[in-house]
């Protein structure tokens, strides 16, 4: 027996943030692909494109496809973020941090947050995000200049620039050897067998051919969608089903902190880097109208609303057409995951590149992780939710509704005594999770007896020496404006 | 089962702290290890009973272990170089396969990479293409730092540095598995574990919750305890016998269900490897101690009788042996649970799966990893309970997949038996990660707990289980550059391995055994 013959030739569908992103992966991964991008302007209802908060994972991306800080920063004049400031989410709790790196360290072997819990039950303990260097540095809008034991995994995001951004991926994708066919897609065309794209036609009336269609075309999936299968909503998990998104021209100073305000149907949120910012909402039409949302956020600001229905293909991939981003996971972008999504889905579209039999074991695997990591992201946004606590109707629904099984797993562990499970595709860290768990004020009912093999008292010095340690190491640090010029001069 | 009614013995472990009385039936490797663990690790949160009898047999399971038990032997604070020579130890690199896939063939399955793990893609990926290629490439074998050591006798502890090439192995210990309880019994011991000696002969349940309230030995004396950790062995004396947990049984894919072992004289170089050599009816290993050299043949009692076993494995072992064969009975399969109630299954007593990947200690080692992590109050929470046993049920399934693959992926039709594992139907999660790597040499993603990626590997290819395709981004190297680099791996892999100490030479310097008993 011989396998099946290599896909020779992709077409990308899709000529927003995720097309051009994927057709330069796609080519700077797996060269010998032909790479043709159907480019017609991102649609209305894309999320990707007009959100310019990223994760972390997005610098890992840039250095897999070989683009430097200095195209990325310097040149598409991005922002960097270092995590979301989550203010109103728990009435009466202060506003917390989730940002992208350790909080605390680990004390004689024990995890940070158990002893941190010790600490709080036998008297005063500063919040949890007191401990995270990347918080600290965020709030103080500083910037880890230096590598320190204090903080040895932070992780920057980054603010995009959208136009700028857009810019850059299509030449570095051209510049690769993506061909570009700047046109609309004006019909799908399917094959005898089921489940396989035969052709796109396109506006210019010309139709295109390809081994395999990837699907950038943003939450309608123009082409994945025609090959049916189920959509599995999230509705009742995350409910939210209307985002208002304005582009701010830079307003005061940049902030390494979103801010991410709970809000009596729903959130909103603020972003702004030395080039761009970003205001936006997210809201439960049952909850409230348009214009009460609207009336919440700046009045000098033109608001673009798009209808979301979040959710994801039950299996992504089918025969010869693969969605990517918001095509396969339409999410609300409450941490941020849009790009990342997209990111994510590229890198595992190369590593499990299939032949042109689209055998099913294969696309099977590229499914089960996909749909996998696509339930924890909706676990972790869902998370916000059911640990609110607040008293408007809409979140008194929101956090009386039983969660997804996985989460209540996750929940149930950490409400027993601090725990997590260990599930495979996980974007968040365990430590992203704590931010927002003991952010939002969920405490376990006891502490780990692991725990205890420290003695109390060292315990409590070990948490205020780090500290002190975490308050001299931002403290030292040089201030954002400062350190993103020096950059600048440097690139 | 008798109920908590009529006179309340007074137990002489008493306590009237908050700590929970802990008791451990039977005081085999898994009794010993969990009653060293707990102690050490849980001082403040509970007292430990154990209670056995000399007049049982200890099975002593897993005299070949996995790199695990390093973790956890470092957790009890045990030292290395003492440890090996109280248990007359050796070091283990892999477990070597022969005549598997056909008859004539051997491979290893070794703990570690092939190549150097650095690559954009794994090893076997860039190998395989060469292969697909029609060039001439070494086995894969070859390319893994720990099958080159193991098949040259040496061995050295592996460096730190991860850019080194011998960073890239791991290791296990082979050891005495009766002289193991008996050390671990002195650690436990001295940390204040109480060990009552007697055969148990009732478990009493307590009729309102239908926790187990105590046991009753022999002599007439009832240990009552908060939570009892059955270690009792096959018998499954509470678990099995006094709970009925059910026991799914995995013979139709796993059908050797006896072994007979018998140790002998080491006629040969010391291996620091483990051998597993196929037989007519199922396999034997080979177990290289200090002082000797362990046998043992897996059978299924469908395909040929005790008598035959025996002699079978009689007539190929390389020394005279020094005692009598023994034989074991068994079956595939686990507990439907393994934490019911206020009870825990520790090692045999919650399942059994036959030794052919070392993983008896493993598994005991992973019980008691989610027993301290998951260590209950006095009452007990199902969120914890269920946490356990969905832990144990991941690390069984997982392994058993890995082990019928053994037995599935060959091409032996030369004996019944060998035709029957051939030609029978496997797991559908088995059947989809063989069919995965046929096409494109690729494994299904498993990042944390036993066998990752190059284990499969190992093994997929050591039984022929060959990819048709690779990965496109193997055929990104020109395709001299490739085969240079594959040449430069061999003959750096190659020199380092020759430089290292002879495995023996390497042991009687750091842990030679105490007594030449």
């Amino acid at each position: 027996m011989t396998l099946d013959r290599s896909i020779s030739k992709v077409v990308v569908a899709g000529g927003g943030l995720a097309g051009w992103s994927t057709a330069a992966a796609l080519k700077r991964r797996i060269p010998m692909l032909a790479i043709e991008i159907v480019s017609s302007p991102p649609p209305a209802d894309s999320i990707v494109d007009r959100v310019i908060s990223t994760l972390p994972s997005i610098m890992d991306f840039h250095a897999d496809i070989g683009l430097t800080e200095a195209d990325t920063i310097v040149r598409a004049q991005s922002g960097l973020r270092a995590g979301t400031l989550l203010d109103g989410w728990a009435a009466g709790r202060p506003a917390y941090v989730h940002a992208y790196g350790n909080y605390g360290h680990a004390i004689d072997g024990t995890p940070f947050h158990q002893q941190w819990l010790r600490a709080r039950k036998a008297g005063e303990v500063e919040p949890f995000d007191r401990f995270s260097p990347a918080a600290e540095l965020g709030r103080a809008a500083r910037v880890a200049g230096t590598d320190s034991a204090v903080a040895p995994e932070i992780g920057y995001g980054l603010h995009l620039t959208l136009e700028r951004y857009l810019q850059l991926m299509r030449a570095y994708a051209l510049h690769l050897g993506v061909t570009e066919r700047p046109a609309e897609i004006s019909g799908v065309e399917l094959r005898g067998e089921v489940g396989f794209v035969d052709k796109l036609l396109l506006s210019d009336g010309q139709a295109i051919r390809a081994d395999l269609f990837v699907d950038c075309t943003g939450p309608s999936a123009k082409i994945r969608s025609q090959l049916g299968g189920e959509f599995i909503g999230w509705h009742r998990w995350l409910p939210c089903d209307r985002l208002l998104f304005a582009t701010s021209a830079p307003e005061g100073d940049a902030q390494l902190l979103d801010r991410v305000s709970a809000t009596a149907w729903g959130w909103q949120w603020r972003a702004s880097s030395p080039a761009s910012g970003s205001i936006g909402a997210s809201y439960s039409s049952a909850h409230a109208g348009r214009g009460e949302v609207i009336a919440t956020l700046p009045p000098s600001l033109e608001f673009a609303e798009i209808p979301l229905r979040q959710g994801r293909w039950a299996q992504p991939w089918i025969g010869n057409c693969v969605p990517i981003g918001d095509a396969a996971v339409a999410i609300e972008p409450l941490e941020w995951t849009n790009l990342h999504l997209v990111h994510s889905h590229v890198d595992r579209l190369v590593s499990m590149m299939c032949g042109s039999d689209f055998a099913p074991v294969e696309l099977f695997e590229y499914n089960r992780q996909s749909g996998a990591e696509a339930d924890r992201i909706r676990d972790f946004a869902c998370l916000h939710y059911i640990a609110a606590r607040r008293p408007e109707p809409f979140w008194k629904e929101a956090s009386s509704i039983e969660p997804p099984e996985s989460l209540v797993h996750s929940v149930s562990l950490f409400a027993e005594r601090g725990r997590l499970p260990y599930y495979e595709e996980e974007t968040f860290t365990r430590d992203s999770w704590l931010a927002v768990l003991l952010g939002q004020g969920l405490e376990p009912r006891r502490t780990d007896p692991l725990a205890d093999i420290v003695p109390m008292g060292e315990a409590t010095q070990s948490i205020a020496k780090y500290r002190d340690a975490v308050k001299t190491f931002v403290d030292s640090q040089p201030g954002y404006q400062q350190s993103f010029s020096s950059l600048g001069q440097h690139a | 089962m008798r109920t908590r009614n009529g006179a309340r013995l007074a137990g002489e472990h008493m306590v009237n702290d908050s700590r929970l009385r802990v008791v451990v039936v039977g005081g085999g490797t898994a009794g010993w290890m969990t009653a060293a663990a707990l102690t050490k690790l849980l001082p403040s949160r509970c007292h430990v009973h154990l209670v056995e009898s000399e007049a049982i047999g200890i099975v002593g399971v897993g005299e070949a272990t996995l790199p695990h038990i390093r973790g956890f032997n470092e957790k009890l604070g045990i030292d290395e170089a003492d440890f090996m020579a109280s248990t007359r130890a050796t070091f283990k690199l892999g477990i070597e396969f022969r005549d598997w896939a056909r008859v004539g063939d051997s491979y290893i399955h070794p703990f570690g990479t092939f190549g150097t793990g650095q690559g954009e893609l794994d090893f076997h990926h860039y190998w395989n293409r060469a292969r697909q290629e029609g060039q001439p490439v070494a086995p894969i074998d070859d390319f893994s730092m720990a099958v080159t050591m193991a098949y040259l006798n040496r061995f050295a502890i592996p460096n730190p540095d991860p850019s080194t090439i011998e960073s890239t192995f791991n290791y296990a210990y082979q050891f005495d598995a009766t002289l193991f309880a008996p050390y671990l019994r002195r650690l436990a011991e001295q940390m204040g574990a109480v060990r009552t000696e007697g055969r148990i002969v009732d478990v009493e349940l307590d009729n309102e919750t239908g926790n187990v309230a105590a046991v009753r030995l022999e002599s007439g004396e009832r240990i009552e305890g908060d939570l009892f950790v059955d270690c009792s062995g096959f018998v499954s004396l509470i678990m099995g016998n006094a709970l009925g947990e059910p026991f799914e049984e995995w013979t139709k894919w796993l059908p050797c269900d006896r072994a007979v072992a018998v140790p002998c004289q080491t006629r040969t170089a010391l291996s620091p490897y483990t051998s597993a050599i196929a037989m007519p009816a199922g396999w034997r290993w080979r177990i290289p101690l200090q002082h000797r050299t362990g046998n043992g043949y897996v059978y299924s009692s469908a395909f040929t009788t005790d008598e035959d076993a025996r002699a079978a494995l009689v007539g190929v072992v390389e020394g005279e042996p020094i005692a009598e064969p023994r034989v074991l009975k068994f079956k595939a399969g686990r507990r439907s649970r393994s934490w019911v109630r206020n009870c825990i299954a520790v090692g045999l007593s919650s399942g059994f799966l036959e030794p052919l990947e070392s993983t008896s200690i493993y598994l005991i080692q992973a019980a008691i990893t989610g027993l301290v992590e998951l260590f209950p109050e006095r009452e007990i929470s199902p969120v914890d309970r269920d946490e356990f046993n969905r832990l144990i049920d991941a690390e069984y399934d997982w392994i058993r997949d890995f082990l019928i693959l053994h037995y599935h992926a060959t091409e032996r039709s030369d004996t019944p038996f060998w035709d029957y594992v051939r030609t029978m139907s496997v797991p559908d999660s088995l059947e989809e990660k063989m069919e995965l790597f046929r096409r494109r040499g690729r494994i299904v993603k498993h990042r944390e707990g036993l066998f990752l990626d190059a284990s499969w590997v190992a093994v997929y290819i050591g039984q022929r289980v060959l990819p048709e395709g690779h990965d496109p981004r193997a055929d990104l190297p020109p395709l001299p550059a490739l085969m240079q680099n594959i040449e430069d791996l061999h003959a750096q892999i190659r020199s380092s391995a020759e430089r290292m100490p002879d495995h023996r030479s390497h042991i009687e310097r750091y842990c030679p055994m105490m007594d030449a008993a």
